[in-house]
């Protein structure tokens, strides 16, 4: 028997008594509730609008209800009294798409009014479903509603959307303006939390990002539920006027966004013939081909139509965003508390009062202030710097100046200095994101704008370009406390890794090309990076470091995948293409935080642990094989001749011989201005014996010392700068093959010295050189320190471990020295060398946090350290630094 | 049928996939996987920690072939996966009583 041939009734219940006449047969309904369903559907496929569509097929169910439910009533013989039919949720707001459930509650004036309705109610869900509609039904007496049922929060928010359909209409009245207003009301914190609960859980499900490539019109960040949940959480709060009122522009936005939404999710359904809400990417193809929801005819491209959807996705996304943070429901905890306050810190002088943090939020507080552009990107560098979000008001109050003229904008240019600043802070995601939403960022580097909401179909990637690219600086900076293991070997090298505003640079740029037109889309980013470093006044330098990051940021991935990271002669060939451990360094994060925002699992711990070998194993190369690799002037020619262009020399003759012989490092960690600037140095030793160089850089000073080689010159210098209270993080030891050494020191000036008082970098400069000649005692110097630094006691304690590598160098021994760092350890290690006799051909000085990572190359009249010679190095040393 | 189970290196792995594409098996299952054989493993010393690589990553393939199909396929992967180095993997394998498609219950080797 088919359905439509069965009776509107299953004949095996058993009827009621006095049942008068026969309902309406599914003959009958069946074929009169399809024809009406195809007449809806061709008349959206005829181009008319998904709201009119939503409501047709809310009016066929409503009739179809109302119909079988008045039927039943006649033949059961039966009085609506005490029964009444509600649609909830999308059903009861009269946005049913064509596929979804019919959510309905059967409400019973009374527990006896429930166990008379129960045959009629299954014989009306059973005709309903027979009749193609999906029916999701729920049962509750009026007693019933009045409780919170706490484990049921979704059936308290689908109430919220009531609307009566049949039956006792005096019952729904009573539920309706006693029962409800009264039970939510007491409710509300209840249902307030659940829904932030709900919501944030579902936004956390898909990444919290509305960019995916295919996405859930339906239930991802910026699908119709967030619609829903913003209206939801309106309601919840009216009363409470705690929220500014939504302006007529924004309501235009969000109906708009709606519509568009609606259309598509009516598309999906009939396309796929389920309540199937995944935009695919043949979908993507269809919809855009008969420009789906603009309403113009005109045929796009998917990935044009698809900017469409993100841009409604984004206003429905940002809206709920903004509702989500106007209450936290959940009390903030203690640690919270401190959190923010410790986040509120300082706000600028020079900002006044623009902006301050409140509950752990930037919050605008002078509105009109924020027309100068300067005020504007002073609180990105804030946010930034300290990983304080923008509120939602803050970020709305900057959009709001940004679009609306009234107040001429002032200082509309960012110069490199300020986005240098926030590139290189702790947390230049928590800046870069509410830039990118304003436009800002697209503004300051509009070649970002080429992957806006870009989708490129390769199966593997989940979102967007321009959000994948976002994602990989927001890895990198969860890395200050990473959320799971993967990130663990990764921390310490985002910590410390150098010029990290160029790194984040490269990661904004290295896939710009995928919007672009060129074949690869390396060479497409790299063209974007000429138009930028242009723009940006990048220094050459600068512009070099960004455009190998880019040009390379597939090569980490591909070694790692496809050649034996195990072999010797592989981490070679990849240490000679990087050149540098600095540059090592900083393509591994971008390797690390490229695979990573991939999707979620792309970053397998396998792979982590695969990327974080070959960087140990290159690092560990670059160390081992420092002074194997000597310069040899000649070869240089190009070097050679910028130098001579630089320093202004006739000839390179005199430029050779003070190259010849220095590790091939030096050439990797200075541009040729510096080397330049080097030999200008070397050609005014024979004049004064001892030159130095000092530049004070952004957190340091950096001291360049020339001066022909001597017994324990290095721990001389060390000395110096420990005796004046300086605090040495980085130096680097070469000698060339004339015997002049060649030191640079990287040093904090811990009790800012040289910064408060400027007459004392003559004196500074005077006591080095006076101590290096032999003119004036170090002694005296280091004992004023001695004291006051040894007092302290270090936070953590790090045990010294010396080791000895005879096999990784043919002319030295190398020495690796791990121990707490201190004031003045560099001149007790290097006085301990000088004292056995050893010579520094090479030192690479570094610290971390409280640990001193030191490696020496190593020499004893010219040859390798004897095996007791070792030995007695290690215990002076170890004596020394316990 | 037989199943065969291929322990292979990483940097192997294109390889052995394109190799085995050529004779017409691009059905198989890919596992990251660490191995720990007679290959021994090694310390690397990083900044003063130890970081023992005990295990060493490997690739893992999985596939159930036809009989018909079987030494061809090892005598492909074998040819791909091998440098002459100690670490290149083994090879599995095992015989399969069945193979059923969950879609439409059919079985033997026309469900593979």
């Amino acid at each position: 028997m088919t359905t439509a041939a069965r009776p509107g009734f299953d004949p095996a219940i058993p009827a009621a008594k006095n049942m008068q006449g026969s309902p309406t047969p599914l003959s009958v309904l069946g074929p009169r509730a399809d024809a009406e369903r195809q007449r809806i559907r061709q008349q959206f496929e005829a181009g008319t609008g998904a709201r009119e569509t939503l409501r047709a097929l809310c009016e066929l169910a409503d009739h179809n209800i109302q119909q079988i439910f008045d039927d039943l009533l006649r033949v059961h013989n039966r009085e609506p009294q005490g029964l009444c039919l509600l649609a909830l949720g999308g059903y009861g707001r009269r946005m049913l798409f064509p596929y979804s459930d019919l959510d309905i509650l059967f409400l019973f004036g009374s527990e006896r009014a429930e166990q008379e309705s129960r045959p009629l109610i299954s014989e009306f869900s059973r005709t309903l479903w027979d009749l193609g509609f999906r029916v999701s039904s729920a049962g509750r007496t009026l007693e019933e509603c009045k409780r919170i049922e706490e484990d049921n929060a979704e059936f308290h928010l689908a109430l919220l959307d009531r609307r009566f359909l049949a039956g006792d209409s005096g019952l729904f009245e009573k539920l309706d303006t006693k029962v409800l207003p009264a039970s939510e009301k007491q409710a509300r914190p209840f249902l307030l939390a659940q829904l932030h609960r709900l919501t944030r859980e579902r936004l956390t499900r898909y990444g919290n990002t509305i960019f995916h490539l295919e996405a859930n019109v339906k239930e991802s960040p910026g699908g119709m539920r967030d619609y829903q949940a913003t209206v939801w959480l309106r309601q919840i709060l009216d009363e409470k006027k705690e929220i500014r009122k939504v302006t007529l522009a924004e309501e235009e936005l969000s109906a708009a966004a709606v519509d568009f939404l609606s259309a598509i999710r009516c598309f999906l359904h009939y396309s796929n013939g389920r309540n199937d809400n995944t935009l695919t990417y043949e979908l993507q193809a269809a919809a855009a081909e008969r420009a789906l929801g603009v309403g113009d005819g005109i045929s796009r491209n998917a990935a044009e139509w698809m900017r469409l959807y993100f841009r409604h996705a984004r206003t429905l996304n940002r809206q709920l965003l903004r509702y989500l943070e106007q209450k936290s429901p959940v009390p903030l905890t203690l640690r919270q508390r401190l959190l923010n306050a410790a986040r509120a810190s300082r706000v600028e002088p020079d900002h006044g009062n623009y902006f301050m943090v409140r509950d752990g939020l930037l919050e605008v507080v002078d509105q009109p202030a924020f027309s100068d552009r300067a005020v504007t990107y002073s609180l990105f560098a804030e946010a930034a710097r300290t990983g304080t979000p923008l509120s939602r008001e803050a970020e709305r109050s900057i959009g709001y100046i940004l679009t609306h003229p009234e107040l001429p904008p002032r200082n509309t240019e960012m110069p490199w200095s300020i986005l240098h600043e926030i590139l290189g802070s702790d947390y230049p995601g928590v800046a870069l994101r509410p830039m990118q939403r304003l436009g800002l960022l697209t503004q300051i580097l509009p070649e970002f704008g080429m992957i806006d909401s870009l989708v490129v179909r390769d199966f593997y990637h989940r979102y967007t370009v321009d959000e994948h690219s976002l994602r990989t600086i927001e890895h990198l900076q969860e890395l200050a406390d990473p959320p799971d293991t993967r990130g663990t070997h990764f921390v310490p090298l985002w910590k410390t890794v150098e010029r990290r505003d160029l790194l984040i640079l490269s990661l904004l740029l290295h896939d710009v090309g995928k919007g672009m037109p060129a074949e690869n889309h390396i060479t497409g980013s790299l063209a974007a990076l000429d138009s930028a470093a242009r723009r940006l006044k990048l220094s050459p330098e600068e512009k070099a470091e960004v455009q190998f990051l880019i040009e390379h940021h597939l090569d980490m991935s591909a070694t790692v995948q496809r050649r034996d990271i195990f072999d010797p002669a592989t981490v070679s060939a990849f240490a000679q293409s990087v050149v540098t451990q600095e540059r090592m360094q900083r393509l591994c994060l971008l390797t690390y935080a490229d695979i990573h925002s991939v999707n979620p699992e792309a970053l397998t711990p396998w792979k982590a642990e695969m990327l974080w070998q070959l960087f140990v194993a290159t690092s560990n190369h670059f160390s081992r094989t420092l002074d194997r690799d000597r310069l040899h002037a000649l070869d240089e020619v190009s070097l050679l001749e910028r130098v001579k262009a630089l320093a202004s020399v006739a000839g390179t003759e005199e430029i050779e011989r003070f190259l010849e012989g220095f590790p091939r490092r030096y050439l990797a960690v200075h541009s040729a201005a510096e080397i330049a600037a080097h030999f200008a140095l070397y050609q005014k030793l024979s004049a004064d014996p001892v030159q130095t160089e000092l530049i004070a850089t952004r957190h340091a000073f950096s001291l360049t010392l020339l001066a022909a080689d001597r017994p324990a010159l290095f721990a001389t210098i060390a000395g110096v700068l420990a005796g004046w209270g300086m605090n040495i993080i980085k130096a680097d030891a070469f000698a060339n093959a004339a015997g002049v050494v060649l030191d640079t020191f990287h040093f904090a000036d811990l009790h800012r010295t040289l910064e408060l008082n400027p007459s004392e970098i003559e004196r500074f400069r005077k006591s080095l050189a006076d101590v290096v000649m032999g003119k004036a005692p170090l002694e005296p110097l280091l004992k004023s320190r001695e004291s006051a630094s040894r007092a302290r006691t270090p936070k953590v304690a790090v045990e010294t471990r010396i080791n000895f590598d005879d096999t990784s160098s043919a002319h030295s021994t190398l020495m690796e020295i791990i121990t707490q760092d201190h004031p003045g350890l560099l001149y007790e290690i290097g006085s301990a060398l000088a004292r056995l006799g050893c010579n520094i051909e090479v030192a690479l000085i570094d610290t971390e946090g409280q640990k001193a990572i030191d490696v020496f190359y190593l020499t004893a009249q010219g040859k390798k350290l004897t095996a007791q010679k070792q030995e007695l190095l290690r215990e002076v040393l170890q004596g020394t630094l316990v | 049928m037989m199943k065969i189970e291929a322990v292979i290196q990483p940097s192997r792995f294109e390889s052995v996939k394109d190799a085995l594409r050529e004779i017409g098996i691009e059905g198989m299952t890919v596992t990251e996987v660490r191995g720990h054989g007679r290959q021994k493993g090694h310390t690397e010393v990083y900044r003063g920690r130890e970081y023992t690589v005990d295990l060493l990553p490997k690739i893992k393939l999985e596939m159930v072939l036809p009989d018909a199909l079987v030494n061809r396929a090892v005598d492909t992967i074998l040819k791909a996966a091998k440098t002459g180095k100690i670490g290149d993997g083994k090879i599995f394998l095992s015989k399969v009583e069945e193979a059923i498609r969950i879609r439409n219950e059919e079985r033997g080797e026309n469900a593979l």
